[in-house]
């Protein structure tokens, strides 16, 4: 389980990485199915603040990038291997309707992901419901499932 | 500061022992139902546990948000589950799963919380109130992180003020009552209490 500002990698044979209930959290997934490695951060807030309180490295979108990156090539990853697909970033409330959280996070990991020259190969973002993302690290799977809804592949497409 | 003291977290469970009295009292008259109100619990907890607290994260939930203003700042979460959701609706002759449902709880979930709001304020002498309730029916996780990623701002560690309803005569009677303050404002509250 990658919980809120967790982050994990896997490899295969090894867990699938799960995050249940990603609301204006982004689950940013990180896979090189060639080499059989897989990431998963629990993305909370786009960045981190400027009084520098870091937090876990999975819990802003500026930091979960470089520290999934660099947990995934500890693990044997090829950075130019390097897939991402993003998950979640609803807006589940109008509170703090000036500031769409949701949204900002699916930026900011954008931002992010695009700086490290990884590309995002698919997304299920933003709308306003829950979601649970699976990503299993033996098949490069990447599972979807919204509330109310039925488990579906995301990446690669079904 | 992110970690708070015994004496402080006593202190601030005994504030929402006060706003859970009188919320049960507002609910109770308000549906027609003895309400029951446990001891409430006031955590400290890292943000991926505090989201586990308020229960499983896959289990599907309505609740309403109600942000807080005025010389408290934070945001109170009223959890349902299913059963609960529909008791209630059933009550108020409204039904559940449809605009008027979510309408109905939203309208709950305000009366509650400016109950609890109030007293928490007249015990501290401060002016705290609602604003306008939103319902959503989702994950409960998906419901929790959010609210938690909205008003934890840069803390690493969120105060819960949970307190458990149970409205009477029914199997799953408990409606969960969080007040999720501030960081900024659990240090003046705890000003206020000369607990700093």
């Amino acid at each position: 389980m990658v919980r809120m500002g967790e982050l994990a990698t896997a490899a295969k044979g090894g867990a699938v990485l799960v995050s249940i209930g990603l609301g204006s959290c982004i689950g940013l997934a990180l896979l090189d199915r060639a080499g059989g490695v897989a990431g998963l951060a629990h993305v909370m807030l786009p960045a981190t603040p400027s009084d520098g309180d870091g937090g876990t490295p999975g819990k802003f979108g500026d930091t979960a990038v470089p520290a999934l990156l660099a947990a995934l090539v500890r693990q044997g990853a090829r950075p130019s291997r390097l897939e991402a697909v993003l998950v979640g970033g609803a807006r589940m409330f109008s509170i703090g309707s000036s500031m769409d959280i949701g949204a900002r996070n699916d930026e900011a990991a954008r931002a992010a992901l695009a700086a490290h020259r990884i590309p995002v190969r698919a997304a299920d973002t933003r709308g306003s419901t829950g979601r649970t993302i699976r990503v299993d690290p033996s098949s490069g799977t990447v599972t979807v499932k919204a509330a109310g809804g039925k488990a579906a592949r995301l990446y690669p497409a079904a | 500061m992110s970690t708070y003291s015994e004496l402080q977290l006593d202190a601030l469970g005994e504030l929402a022992n006060i706003g859970s009295g009188t919320a049960a009292t507002a609910l109770s008259s308000m549906i027609g139902l003895p309400v029951d109100v446990s001891v409430p619990n006031a955590l400290a907890l890292p943000l991926a546990d505090a989201v586990e607290a308020a229960g499983p994260p896959e289990q599907y939930v309505t609740a309403v948000a109600l942000p807080v203003v005025g010389d408290l700042e934070g945001i109170v979460l009223m959890i349902f589950s299913p059963e609960n959701a529909r008791r209630l609706c059933e009550v108020l002759g409204v039904e559940a799963d449809t605009e008027m449902g979510r309408s109905a709880l939203s309208e709950i979930g305000n009366i509650v919380g400016a109950s609890y709001l109030g007293a928490l304020g007249a015990t501290i002498g401060q002016t705290i109130e609602p604003g306008p309730p939103e319902a959503a029916t989702d994950m409960l996780g998906a419901l929790v992180s959010t609210i938690l990623a909205a008003s934890a701002d840069t803390s690493d560690v969120a105060l819960l003020l949970d307190s458990a309803l149970r409205v009477e005569g029914g199997n799953d009677a408990t409606i969960s009552f969080i007040l999720v303050p501030s960081t900024q404002s659990v240090r003046g509250l705890l000003d206020l209490l000369g607990l700093q």
